[in-house]
């Protein structure tokens, strides 16, 4: 009877702490950098840094662009995302938007300078891409590795692009999880 | 009617679960079952019985307010079907939820990773900005859920008018309703099966015809 009710307890006490995990953390305050002269970013914590670039000059607009080239990502992808529903995929447009993706993939190692951060405007990017970044590279190298099958597949045949774009997609997913911030992008 | 109310409370609570979750593929299915019911709901509301036809129940703002009236009165009689109050509840939330599955159909996130069924025939911008309305839509769902439950809590508490176990059981005391002894009049089997043969047939086009392209 004891027994019992302590798993009872116990699997109760689970429940919620699994439900405390899924609780979304506050949201970080975002400094709203002015347009001209942005403040001096504040150095992220260096050891954990293997950076990749020097802090831009500008970051707001560093940052801008970074967000733009996201923008022209995902409509890329969903180029690739309607076309593997359809029946008979377009498959220039896939080849054209499998080349385009995977050229980002190719450049985004020298998106996330030092001082590109939440600590230097709006962005969703998290300031743990600065502080876990080997895991960050390593969520890269897995996009890339992906996006050149895709493109290959692309070229291929249909089958081939369904069978690739999920897998692709799913290392877009694994870094979004863990460093994106959610819905600030509206 | 019963059945698709309780169905449609059951998908609105997974369709909001499974987006929460990112369980993409199950809010996929959960959103086209409802798109199902609500066409049925949609062809209930004309060839249903008559409690459920919306010509018997919408009515003028007139009858509403005289309704609203004689709700606070001591000797209130629940009505037979909807009251005319209810009766906008109904409307608005049916209204919500068309507009929210039809946001849904076209949507696709910032990434170009999750789609509705019918992306492919609209832009990316079109898309996101579906995607980003379909999120802020729910909550006004969520209001207008919220008034009727909390229409339901004042007819239990204030008017001692339980109006969840005729929902269930789909049968109250006749003394106590204004309306015909006799209750609902029976709807031919054959109306019901092409109420849902049609819903069958609009998730089928919506899920097939993409794939023809």
């Amino acid at each position: 009877m004891k027994i019992k009710l302590f798993a009872a307890t116990a699997v109760l006490a689970l429940g919620l702490a699994a439900c405390g995990g899924e609780t979304p953390a506050p949201e970080t305050p975002v400094a709203e950098a002015p347009a001209e002269a942005p403040p001096p970013a504040a150095e992220p914590a260096p050891a954990a840094t293997a950076s990749i670039g020097e802090t831009p000059a500008d970051p707001v607009a560093f940052m801008k662009t970074r967000h733009e080239n996201y923008e022209d990502l995902g409509k890329n992808f969903k180029v690739l995302l309607d076309n593997s529903k359809l029946g008979s995929p377009d498959m220039a447009a896939v080849s054209a938007a499998a080349n385009k993706v995977n050229d980002y993939a190719k450049q985004m190692g020298t998106w996330f300078p030092p001082g590109t951060g939440p600590e230097a405007g709006k962005t969703e990017a998290k300031a743990n891409i600065w502080t876990e970044r080997a895991d960050f590279d390593a969520k890269l190298v897995n996009l890339q590795t992906e996006a050149g099958k895709l493109v290959t597949a692309a070229g291929t045949d249909a089958a081939a692009f369904k069978g690739q774009f999920g897998a692709t997609g799913g290392t877009c997913k694994a870094c979004h999880d863990k460093f994106r911030e959610e819905d600030k992008d509206k | 009617m019963r059945l698709v109310h309780w169905l449609l409370v059951f998908l609105i609570a997974a369709s909001w679960w499974t987006a929460e979750e990112g369980e993409m593929q199950w809010h996929y299915w959960s959103g086209l079952t409802i798109v199902g019911l609500l066409v049925f709901r949609i062809y209930w509301g004309f060839a249903g019985p008559e409690t459920a036809r919306f010509a018997n129940f919408i009515r003028s703002p007139g009858t509403v307010l005289s309704y609203t009236g004689k709700l606070f009165k001591p000797d209130y009689r629940a009505a037979f079907g909807h009251n005319p109050l209810g009766a906008l509840s109904v409307i608005a939330i049916l209204l919500a939820l068309i507009a929210q599955v039809g946001l849904g159909l076209f949507a696709s996130d910032t990434d170009g990773l999750e789609s509705g069924p019918l992306s492919p025939y609209v832009s990316y911008e079109f898309s996101k900005d579906a995607g980003n309305l379909h999120e802020d839509a729910w909550n006004i769902l969520l209001i207008l859920i919220g008034l009727h439950i909390a229409a339901i809590v004042f007819y239990l508490i204030v008017k001692r008018i339980n109006l969840i176990t005729p929902m269930i059981t789909g049968s109250r005391k006749a003394h106590a309703v204004e309306g015909p002894p006799s209750g609902i009049a029976p709807v031919p089997l054959w109306r019901f099966l092409i109420g849902v043969a049609l819903a069958a047939l609009v998730v089928f086009l919506i899920v097939w015809l993409p794939t023809t392209r």
